[in-house]
C-alpha cells in the first residue's frame, strides 16, 4: 500500500506538470483549431530562461516573472509573425508550421545554452514523510500551484467577459464575429495565455525533472495526450487528462515493466482516438464536425 | 486527383535515383586498403554531441581537438597533418549509422573514433567491419569489440567494472544485489555480467528496473528497488538520468548501499546529484581521482599533462572521464598511423598489437581476444565525499 501511495503522489506532480502544458494547447486549439506543436518548447525556454537568469544573480521570484514575460513574448511572437499571417488556417497546417517553430526554437536554445541538463534549485528543499510515503517539498508546491492556476483558468473561461469572448470564438466564429469579437485579438490572447503556462510549467518542474534544450519534445507530446482526452477543447479534460496519464505512467513502471512507461501515453492516446475521438469528456464533439 | 498522381510520380522517381545514388556511391568507395598517402591524415568522429548522450560528447569533441592541436604542432603524425571532420549523431543509433556512411563514402576519412555511447556505437559497428575501416569507440559496452575485426575501444569494459564491483561485495559480505540499468545499450548485458561474474562469490541480482536514458521520473523504479530490500543496489547509467536516479534513491531513504558504474565520472553528475551523491561508491577510471593518486603512479604523469592542458585550453574547465576516452582514441590512432601508415589493413594490425599504451583510462594491451585492452586495473574504487569523488583505502 505504501508503494502504491507513493507510486501515486509521484505521478499526480508529473502528471500535474503535463496538465499545465495540456492546457496551454486547449487554450489555443479553442480559439482558432491551432495544434500548437511548440507547447512543450515553451516550457523547456520557460525553464531554461529561468536557470539562466537564477545563475545570473537574480532571485528565484524575479527569475520566474522573467521566464512568464520571455516566454509569452515569444508565444505572442510565433502568433504574429507565424500564425496570423495564415490567409485560411487548417489544423493540419497549424501543425506543419508550429513543428517548424519548435525546431527552430530547440536550434535557438541550444545555441544560447548548450547541450546539458540543468535544473533549478527547488522553492523549498526538504521532504515530508507521512506513513512511510516521501512527498518532496517541491512536489507541494506543484501540486499547489497547479490547483490554483487551474482554478484560475477555469474562473477565467467561465465567469470572465474576456474569457467568455474566447468561448465564443471557439463555439461560434462567426456569430462572435458579429457581436464585435475580433479574432484576432482572440488569438493573440490564447497564445499569451498558453505561454504563461507553458512558462510556469517550465520553471515548476525544473527542480524535479530538469531542463535541457530537447526536454520539451516529450513533454509536448505527453501533454498533447492530455489534451485530447478532453477531445482538445476541455479544460478540466485537459487536468484530469495530465493527472491521470502521470498516475497510470508511474503505476505501470512500478508494477510491470519500467521499460515501458513512455509508452504509457501512446497506448492511451491511441484508445481514445479509436474509441472516443471526441475525448472522454468531450462534450463539444458532435457540434464541431 | 490528376495532379496528386503527378506528383506520386515525380515523388518515386526521386526516391529511386536517390536510392540508386546511394547504392553506386557505397558501392564506388574502398577501392583499396590505404587511403591517400600525401596531404592530411582524415580522422572522422561521431560523437554524441546533441541528445541524451550530449554530457559525454561535447567534452570529447573538446578532448579530441586538444589531442589533435597537440599531435599537429608536434609536426602531425608521421610528418602529415591531422584534419579532424567530427559528425554529430544527435545521440541516436540511425544518426550514427549515417555519420560513418558519410565519413566512409564520401570524406574518406582513414579512421574513425566513436561513438560516445554503447548504442550508436553498436550500430557503426557493421558498417565499420563490411567496409574494413579502422574504428575506436568511446563506449563502455563489451559487446561493440566482442569477435571484432576492425573495432576497438578506449572506454574500460563494463566487464572490468561489475568485476570491481563484484570484488566488493564480496569483501563486505553483499549476497543480494538490487540493479536499475539504463535501458538502452550502456545498460544491455550488465545484469548478465553480474550475474556471471557473482556466482562465485554466491553473489545474485534479485531485482532489474530498467530507464530510459532521457526518463525524469525513478520513483517507479526506486520503490522497487526499496522493496526488493537487497544487500546492496547498483545505478547503471549516465548523467542526467544517474544523477535523478541518485536522487530518487536517496529520497525513498533506502538503507542499503547504492553503487553506481563509471558512467557518472564527470563533474555535471556531481553537480545535478548535489548532495544526494554523498557516500556513493563507484568503480572510475583515474581521471576523477588524479590528484589523489601516488608520485609512483605509471599513469600519474599523464593524467596531470592531460588534465593541464584541457583546463589550460577551456578555461579551467575539469576534464572528465569522457573527455579521457577522446584523448585516448586520438593517441592511439595516431600512435598506429604514425607507425604503419595509412594502409588500413597496417593500422588494424598494428592497434591490435598495442603493448604498454599508457592513457588517460588506463594502460592498454590491446590482443586479437581483447580489442579494449584495459583490465580491472584501469579502474579504482572511489566514492563521492562533499560533492567530490574520493579514492578508497587501496590506492594504486
Amino acid at each position: 500500500m505504501t508503494d502504491f501511495l507513493q507510486l501515486v503522489v509521484a505521478g499526480l506532480s508529473q502528471g500535474a506538470v503535463y496538465a499545465l502544458v495540456a492546457i496551454g494547447f486547449v487554450a489555443i486549439f479553442t480559439v482558432g483549431g491551432v495544434i500548437n506543436l511548440a507547447q512543450g518548447e515553451f516550457v523547456a525556454l520557460g525553464g531554461l530562461v529561468a536557470i539562466w537568469a537564477v545563475g545570473s544573480g537574480l532571485p528565484m521570484l524575479a527569475a520566474a516573472a522573467v521566464a512568464v514575460v520571455i516566454v509569452v513574448c515569444v508565444a505572442v511572437g510565433v502568433e504574429r509573425l507565424v500564425v496570423r499571417p495564415v490567409r485560411s488556417m487548417t489544423t493540419l497546417t497549424s501543425i506543419i508550421l508550429t513543428l517548424g517553430v519548435s525546431t527552430a526554437l530547440k536550434a535557438a536554445m541550444l545555441l544560447i545554452w548548450g547541450p546539458d541538463s540543468k535544473g533549478l534549485a527547488p522553492i523549498t528543499g526538504g521532504q515530508y514523510t507521512v506513513a512511510g510515503v516521501t512527498v518532496r517539498g517541491q512536489e507541494l508546491w506543484i501540486l499547489a500551484i497547479v490547483t490554483v492556476v487551474s482554478v484560475a483558468v477555469y474562473w477565467f473561461y467561465d465567469r470572465t467577459v474576456t474569457g467568455k469572448a474566447l468561448r465564443a470564438c471557439a463555439e461560434q466564429p462567426v456569430a462572435a464575429r458579429l457581436v464585435g469579437i475580433s479574432p484576432g485579438a482572440a488569438s493573440m490572447l490564447s497564445f499569451t495565455l498558453a505561454g504563461l503556462l507553458g512558462a510556469l510549467a517550465g520553471v515548476l518542474a525544473s527542480p524535479l525533472y530538469f531542463t535541457s534544450w530537447d526536454s520539451g519534445l516529450v513533454l509536448g507530446l505527453k501533454g498533447f495526450v492530455a489534451a485530447t482526452l478532453g477531445g482538445l477543447v476541455s479544460v478540466p479534460g485537459a487536468i484530469f487528462g495530465g493527472l491521470l496519464l502521470g498516475v497510470l505512467e508511474n503505476l505501470l513502471a512500478g508494477y510491470g515493466d519500467s521499460g515501458l512507461r513512455d509508452a504509457v501515453a501512446f497506448v492511451v492516446l491511441i484508445v481514445v482516438l479509436i474509441v472516443r475521438p471526441g475525448g472522454v469528456f468531450g462534450r463539444h464533439a458532435e457540434a464541431r464536425v | 486527383m490528376k495532379l496528386r498522381t503527378r506528383w506520386s510520380g515525380l515523388a518515386t522517381a526521386l526516391a529511386l535515383s536517390v536510392l540508386v545514388a546511394g547504392c553506386s556511391e557505397s558501392k564506388s568507395t574502398n577501392n583499396a586498403g590505404g587511403g591517400a598517402s600525401t596531404g592530411p591524415v582524415k580522422m572522422g568522429a561521431v560523437l554524441d554531441i546533441t541528445g541524451a548522450g550530449a554530457s559525454l560528447g561535447v567534452t570529447e569533441r573538446k578532448s579530441i581537438e586538444l589531442a589533435v592541436k597537440q599531435l599537429n604542432d608536434k609536426g602531425g603524425v608521421g610528418g602529415r597533418q591531422l584534419q579532424l571532420i567530427t559528425e554529430d549523431n544527435q545521440s541516436t543509433e540511425d544518426g550514427a549509422a549515417k555519420a560513418i556512411n558519410k565519413l566512409v563514402s564520401q570524406d574518406q576519412v582513414d579512421i574513425v573514433l566513436g561513438a560516445s555511447r554503447t548504442g550508436p556505437s553498436l550500430a557503426m559497428r557493421p558498417i565499420a567491419e563490411s567496409s574494413k575501416m579502422p574504428m575506436i569507440s568511446l563506449a563502455a559496452s563489451k559487446a561493440i569489440i566482442d569477435g571484432s575485426q576492425w573495432v576497438f575501444k578506449t572506454a574500460q569494459n563494463d566487464a572490468v567494472v561489475i568485476a570491481q564491483m563484484i570484488d566488493l561485495a564480496k569483501q563486505r559480505g553483499w549476497k543480494t544485489i538490487g540493479l536499475a540499468r539504463d535501458a538502452s545499450g550502456f545498460g544491455e548485458g550488465v545484469a548478465e555480467g553480474m550475474t556471471d561474474q557473482g556466482k562465485s562469490g554466491g553473489i545474485s541480482v534479485i531485482r532489474i528496473e530498467k530507464f530510459a536514458p532521457d526518463a525524469t521520473d525513478f520513483t517507479a523504479q526506486m520503490v522497487n528497488l526499496r522493496s526488493a530490500n537487497a544487500d546492496a543496489n547498483v545505478i547503471w547509467g549516465i548523467p542526467p538520468a544517474a544523477a535523478l536516479a541518485q536522487r530518487a534513491y536517496r529520497q525513498l531513504g533506502i538503507a542499503s548501499p547504492v553503487l553506481q558504474s563509471h558512467g557518472i565520472g564527470n563533474q555535471a553528475f556531481l553537480d545535478t546529484a548535489g548532495a544526494s551523491a554523498d557516500g556513493l561508491l563507484a568503480p572510475l577510471g583515474r581521471i576523477n581521482v588524479a590528484d589523489q593518486l601516488p608520485a609512483d603512479n605509471p599513469q600519474k604523469k599523464v593524467l596531470t599533462d592531460f588534465i593541464d592542458n584541457y583546463r589550460k585550453a577551456y578555461g579551467g574547465e575539469q576534464p572528465s572521464a569522457f573527455a579521457g576516452y577522446g584523448y585516448d582514441a586520438v593517441n592511439l590512432a595516431a600512435e598506429a598511423i604514425g607507425k604503419a601508415g595509412t594502409n588500413k589493413q597496417a593500422v588494424r594490425d598494428y592497434l591490435e598489437g598495442v603493448k604498454n599504451h599508457v592513457g588517460v583510462s588506463g594502460v592498454f594491451t590491446m590482443s586479437p581476444q581483447d580489442h579494449s585492452g584495459l583490465t580491472k586495473d584501469a579502474v579504482v574504487m572511489t566514492t563521492v565525499a562533499n560533492g567530490k569523488f574520493t579514492l578508497m583505502s587501496k590506492p594504486g
